[in-house]
C-alpha cells in the first residue's frame, strides 16, 4: 500500500478535508484513519464513509427483476451518497473546525466512471457540488475486495456487454494511478 | 463505453432502427405538467385509444423503477432529502428506467407513452433553485421525445384540483425550500414555481401546449388530431448517443 500526499488550495472554511482514494475500501479506510491518527487533535477528526446514506445497501435489497444498474446510475446514486455525507458528515465537521476525511471522496467514482468508459466532461460535471478538499491521498490498492469499486464493477459484469469486473477494478486503478500523477497526490 | 469505431457501428445501427425500421419505428411521447393538471387521466384515455387504433402500447411514469424507487419512497418518508439527493435519486431512477423499459420498448418499435418525462426533474429541481445546467447534464446522454405535451393550468387550478382529495404531502407541496408549515399555502407558492420553470421549458425545448382548463372530452379530442399531425415526424438524430449508449450496454446487434 501506496500513499502519497497533495496539499491543494483550500476551499472550505476553517476545518479540513481529506479526500483519500483508492480501489479498495478497506484499505482507504484504513489510510484516512492513519492520517487521522496523526493529526493534530486526532479526537476532533473523523472519517466519513461510502454508502453512510445506505443507498447501495438499499439497492442490494432489490432483486434480479428490478435490471442491473448501468455505470451511470451507479454513479447518480453514489453522487446522491456523496451529497449526504456533505451534508451530514463532511461539511457540518469542516465548518466546528474538525479534520475529516472523506474515505472515498470524487476520484475513486471518476476511476470508475472513466473505466466504465463514460465521458470525463458527464463525470466532472455530476460531481460539480462536491467542494475541493484541502488535501488529497491516493492509496495504491491491487484489488477492489469492497467498497464502491468492487461493487460496481461487479455489477457492470452481469450486463450483456462483456465487462470483465477483474479488467474494469484494473482499468479504474490505472485511471487512479494516472490522477494521482495528474495531481501530484 | 465502446471503442471510437465500436460507437460508429452502434451509431449506425441506431440509425437504422429509427430511420428505415423493420416495422413501424419506436415513438416517444411525454406528458408534461403540474400536479393537478389532468395529464394522468388524458394520459390514460390517450393510450386506450391507441391501442384500439392496433397500435402496441406502453407507459412509464415518473419515479417508478422497481431499482430507485424504493430508495426514494423510504428517503421521502422521513423527509430527509436535500434537493441535491432529491434531483440525484430522480435522475438515477430515470436513468434507469430508460435503459430497462423505454429503450427496449422504442427498440421493439413501440410507442412509449411517459407520464412525466426528464423536463419534471427540470422543472422541479429549477423550482428548488438547483442550476439548470447541471441537472440537464445529470439526464445525459439525453433522450428526446417525438412530442411533448404539456398540459397548462394556473397555479390556482393546480391547487384547487390537488387539494380537492387530499393534502399535498412534504416535497410535494415544496415544503423542503418553502420553509411554510402550512402544506396548501406551501403548495400554492412552490407549484407557482414550478409553472414558471415549464412555462421556459415549453419555449426551449418546443412543447405542444395544451390548455388543460378545457373539458375533458375537448383535450382529448386535441390531443388525437395533434398525435397524427406528429406521428410521421422524423426520428430526431439528437438521439443517436442516447442510443448507441444503450446499444452497447445490452450488447443488442439488431
Amino acid at each position: 500500500m501506496a500513499v502519497a500526499d497533495r496539499k491543494a488550495s483550500v476551499t472550505m472554511p476553517r476545518g479540513t478535508l481529506i479526500a483519500v482514494d483508492g480501489i479498495d475500501a478497506a484499505e482507504v479506510v484504513a489510510a484516512a484513519r492513519a492520517r487521522i491518527a496523526a493529526a493534530a487533535r486526532p479526537r476532533r477528526a473523523g472519517v466519513s464513509l461510502w454508502d453512510a446514506s445506505g443507498v447501495f445497501d438499499d439497492l442490494v435489497v432489490a432483486g434480479p427483476d428490478a435490471g442491473i444498474p448501468s455505470a451511470r446510475t451507479l454513479l447518480l446514486l453514489y453522487a446522491a451518497d456523496l451529497a449526504f455525507r456533505l451534508r451530514w458528515e463532511i461539511k457540518p465537521a469542516v465548518i466546528e473546525g474538525r479534520v475529516i476525511a472523506a474515505a472515498p471522496y470524487v476520484a475513486t467514482a471518476v476511476a470508475f466512471g472513466r473505466a466504465a468508459g463514460l465521458p470525463t466532461a458527464w463525470l466532472k460535471e455530476l460531481f460539480r457540488f462536491a467542494p475541493r478538499p484541502a488535501q488529497a491521498c491516493y492509496v495504491d490498492c491491487s484489488s477492489a475486495r469492497s467498497g464502491f469499486i468492487g461493487f460496481g464493477c461487479n455489477q457492470l459484469s452481469q450486463h450483456a456487454n462483456g465487462f470483465s469486473a477483474r479488467d474494469t477494478v484494473a482499468r479504474a486503478r490505472t485511471h487512479l494511478q494516472a490522477a494521482a500523477r495528474r495531481t501530484r497526490f | 463505453m465502446a471503442s471510437r469505431p465500436e460507437n460508429r457501428r452502434l451509431r449506425e445501427l441506431a440509425r437504422l432502427r429509427f430511420t428505415k425500421p423493420p416495422g413501424r419505428r419506436g415513438f416517444l411521447v411525454a406528458f408534461e405538467g403540474p400536479d393537478g393538471s389532468g395529464k394522468t387521466t388524458q394520459r390514460k384515455l390517450f393510450k386506450t385509444w391507441l391501442k384500439s387504433e392496433g397500435l402496441d402500447v406502453v407507459t412509464t411514469k415518473w419515479n417508478s423503477s422497481d431499482l430507485v424507487k424504493p430508495i426514494i419512497k423510504s428517503r421521502k418518508a422521513v423527509q430527509a432529502l436535500s434537493p441535491e439527493e432529491f434531483s440525484l435519486l430522480h435522475a438515477a431512477d430515470f436513468r434507469h428506467r430508460v435503459e430497462h423499459a423505454i429503450m427496449p420498448a422504442l427498440w421493439d418499435g413501440k410507442i412509449v407513452i411517459a407520464d412525466r418525462f426528464l423536463f419534471t426533474g427540470l422543472a422541479r429541481d429549477g423550482a428548488r433553485g438547483l442550476d439548470l445546467d447541471w441537472v440537464l447534464r445529470l439526464y445525459q446522454p439525453l433522450l428526446w421525445p417525438d412530442l411533448v405535451f404539456y398540459f397548462a393550468v394556473s397555479a390556482d387550478t393546480s391547487g384547487r384540483r390537488v387539494t380537492a382529495t387530499r393534502t399535498p404531502n412534504f416535497y410535494e407541496s415544496g415544503r423542503d425550500v418553502t420553509d411554510l408549515d402550512d402544506p396548501v399555502e406551501s403548495y400554492h407558492r412552490f407549484v407557482t414555481s414550478v409553472i414558471k420553470e415549464y412555462e421556459s421549458l415549453a419555449v426551449i425545448f418546443k412543447f405542444i401546449t395544451i390548455d388543460a382548463e378545457q373539458s375533458m372530452s375537448q383535450q382529448h379530442y386535441q390531443l388525437r388530431e395533434l398525435f397524427r399531425e406528429g406521428e410521421n415526424r422524423p426520428w430526431s438524430e439528437w438521439n443517436v448517443e442516447a442510443v448507441a449508449e444503450w446499444l452497447s450496454l445490452t450488447g443488442r446487434q439488431a
